[in-house]
């Protein structure tokens, strides 16, 4: 059964091998030149002792670069789910070759599984070698930049990928098994799949562990720190708040010191109208305004040292689903059929 | 309504010391509300190349994809070569099938299939398989793909055969083939059977194909199974009397009326007498085949016909 999956799966190795030589050249060459650039920069500030100005250029000049990979690389998954995920059953349906191989001397269920780990175990590998090069490439900027919690860049680092990939994998060998075809199979798959990496971040990942929660006063300083004030619908907020080595999960409204959210209209004045002192920072007099309110946010956030512990989360969530969803295609598969 | 016929089972003595290679009680198939497969009793027994005849869409596949456990019954029981179709690695090792329209791996070379063929079937037959694909003109570095349709049929067969099954089921194997590549295929298909030592399962909507290959017959039609039998026994069953009109009701007991035909003052009657025919004053003829089978399959499809009405009536309720 080793020896047809390998056969069944050899023109999309090559493919998939071919890719991943490219992609490989193409981070390692990137890693050597974000480190020459770190270099060039350090030479430059260390002269002068004080290197907080360089670096925080060093992340802005491969920010970027490093942002759209992580992007590119968080399609990789949803493309494997799709192009080799979901025809692995989709494909012999379509053809009517379960007929022939269904009726070799291995059980149907025997076969699914092993064609099915073959294929997860070969995506794995793969997306493990490309987030073991990024992550590589990316940690001189990654140390400085301080943002390995968000959402773009956690899921493109260390072990997470690798769960992403045999997840996808599975469901779009599952798809298949239940659509019967293979282009709807694959388009079902990178939806599916879609949903899930969209819903995974912004709805599970802040809530894995227990977030700790703190007040913060938002004196006229405060709220200087801010990157906006206010939102389309005029509620009281304030936003981008942070909490230095923290990702910040939930920020509250504005609040007064009984705990009730600002009052809309007090805040419009403030921010529309504040009396004019000449303060200075970001938001002037309203800042000032707002500050002498004696108001208070209520934050949630993981602190950065919780990250490895979250990688670990999220890869054995990833699994578990990854698991179920092999366990339902096992039971579907011996029951239905053509 | 249609009268299933419950098959007379002449191969129960004969065999009574290997189990029947297929045995269905009750065998029912629906896909939705249509029926495939309605309420069949068949006992096959071994040893034989059994013909499976009717007009498309008389159940035929359906019956055979049971048999090879690709779908499973809406209710009734099957049971081939003693147990439940597909049941185990070991089971299915013992049943050798070949899908309608002979799927193969259009990527694979014919080597391929036969590696496939030795890496998931412990009792595959290398020598067999290699002496046979050269027998029928394939080379091993041909893509299936490139295959015409008989080619991949004797790849197909071939497959199925060099796992030494008990039991070789084939779904319209010659149903793609023109009509010379047909002719090789059924006549090699005859002896290669032999020579494997297995029963085979062959369906077809000709009559000429069976005719020719098949020692066993199963008519089906209208979803329903309307005689089976050795083809000698069926042939020693049936007659054709020509009797006057009106006197048909005056026929024995035991002597059941499958077909009347009316020419002239007579009428040419097909019919059952599995106990041998009692004397009877008009003229007997035997009957051919081929006769027969569409005798069985007129009455089923006028039957069919006339119980069309409250069908219908039970598809709008």
């Amino acid at each position: 059964m080793i020896w047809m999956s390998w056969r069944q799966f050899r023109t999309q190795a090559i493919v998939g091998v071919g890719a991943l030589a490219v992609l490989a050249a193409y981070l390692l060459q990137l890693g050597m030149r974000i480190r020459d650039s770190r270099d060039s920069y350090l030479g430059r500030c260390q002269p002068q002792g004080d290197c907080a100005q360089a670096m925080s250029q060093f992340v802005g000049e491969h920010q970027n670069t490093l942002l759209i990979l992580a992007g590119l690389f968080g399609l990789l998954p949803g493309i494997l789910g799709m192009f080799w995920g979901a025809p692995l059953v989709a494909r012999e349906l379509d053809a009517g070759t379960h007929r022939l191989v269904w009726n070799q001397s291995v059980s149907r269920r025997r076969w699914l599984l092993t064609r099915l780990l073959f294929v997860g175990l070969a995506g794995a590998a793969m997306t493990g070698l490309v987030s073991l090069l990024l992550t590589w490439a990316a940690s001189p900027v990654d140390a400085v930049a301080d943002d390995r919690f968000s959402t773009v860049v956690f899921g493109a680092r260390n072990i997470a990928p690798i769960g992403y990939a045999l997840f996808a994998v599975t469901v779009g060998t599952v798809v298949g098994l239940l659509v019967r075809r293979t282009l709807p199979a694959m388009a079902l798959t990178i939806l599916v799949f879609g949903v899930v990496q969209f819903g995974m971040p912004n709805l599970v990942r802040p809530y894995l562990m227990t977030p700790v929660d703190v007040t913060r006063p938002m004196t006229a300083e405060a709220i200087n720190e801010a990157r906006g004030l206010g939102s389309i619908s005029s509620a009281a907020v304030v936003r981008g708040l942070t909490v230095p080595d923290a990702w910040v999960t939930r920020t509250s409204e504005l609040r007064t010191t009984d705990g009730r959210a600002l009052d809309a209209d007090r805040f419009d004045d403030c921010l529309m109208r504040p009396p004019k002192t000449g303060a200075t920072g970001t938001f002037g007099d309203a800042a000032r305004c707002l500050g002498e309110l004696d108001l208070h946010v209520d934050l949630s956030y993981q602190p950065n040292h919780r990250y490895w512990p979250f990688q670990w989360l999220e890869s054995v969530i990833y699994l578990a689903l990854s698991a179920l969803l092999t366990v339902f295609g096992l039971w579907r598969i011996q029951r239905r059929v053509s | 309504m249609p009268v299933a016929v419950r098959p007379p089972k002449h191969g129960a003595m004969r065999t009574a010391d290997s189990p029947a290679v297929l045995h269905a009680e009750h065998l029912t198939k629906r896909y939705g509300r249509r029926p495939a497969l309605t309420d069949c009793d068949l006992t096959i027994p071994a040893g034989r190349l059994i013909g499976l005849v009717g007009p498309n869409g008389a159940g035929k596949s359906t019956l055979l994809q049971l048999a090879c456990g690709l779908i499973a019954p809406t209710s009734g029981t099957l049971r081939v070569l003693g147990s439940r179709p597909a049941s185990t690695p070991a089971h299915l090792a013992r049943v050798g099938f070949v899908a309608q329209d002979t799927p193969v791996y259009a990527s694979f070379t014919v080597a391929d299939h036969l590696r496939m063929g030795a890496r998931l079937n412990p009792s595959w037959d290398q020598a067999l398989a290699e002496r046979r694909i050269a027998q029928v003109g394939l080379h091993p570095g041909q893509r299936a793909g490139r295959l015409s349709g008989g080619q991949r049929a004797q790849l197909a067969l071939t497959v199925a055969a060099a796992k030494r099954p008990e039991l070789l089921i084939l779904d319209e194997p010659a149903a793609a083939l023109d009509p010379l590549a047909r002719n090789g295929f059924l006549g090699n298909l005859r002896e290669f059977v032999a020579e494997l030592g297995a029963s085979a399962v062959l369906s077809s909507h000709l009559l000429d194909d069976v005719e020719r290959v098949c020692d066993h017959l199963v008519v089906l039609s209208g979803s329903r199974v309307q005689v089976a039998g050795d083809v000698p026994d069926l042939l020693a069953a049936h007659h054709r009397i020509l009797a006057p009109r009106d006197e048909l009701d005056r026929l024995p007991t035991g002597v059941e009326v499958i077909r009347a035909e009316r020419a002239d003052r007579h009428v040419r009657v097909l019919v059952r007498a599995a106990g041998g025919l009692p004397p009877i004053p008009w003229p007997v003829e035997p009957v051919r085949l081929e006769e027969l089978v569409l005798g069985y399959l007129t009455r089923a499809s006028e039957s069919s016909a006339a119980g069309a009405a409250p069908s219908a009536g039970e598809v709008r309720r």
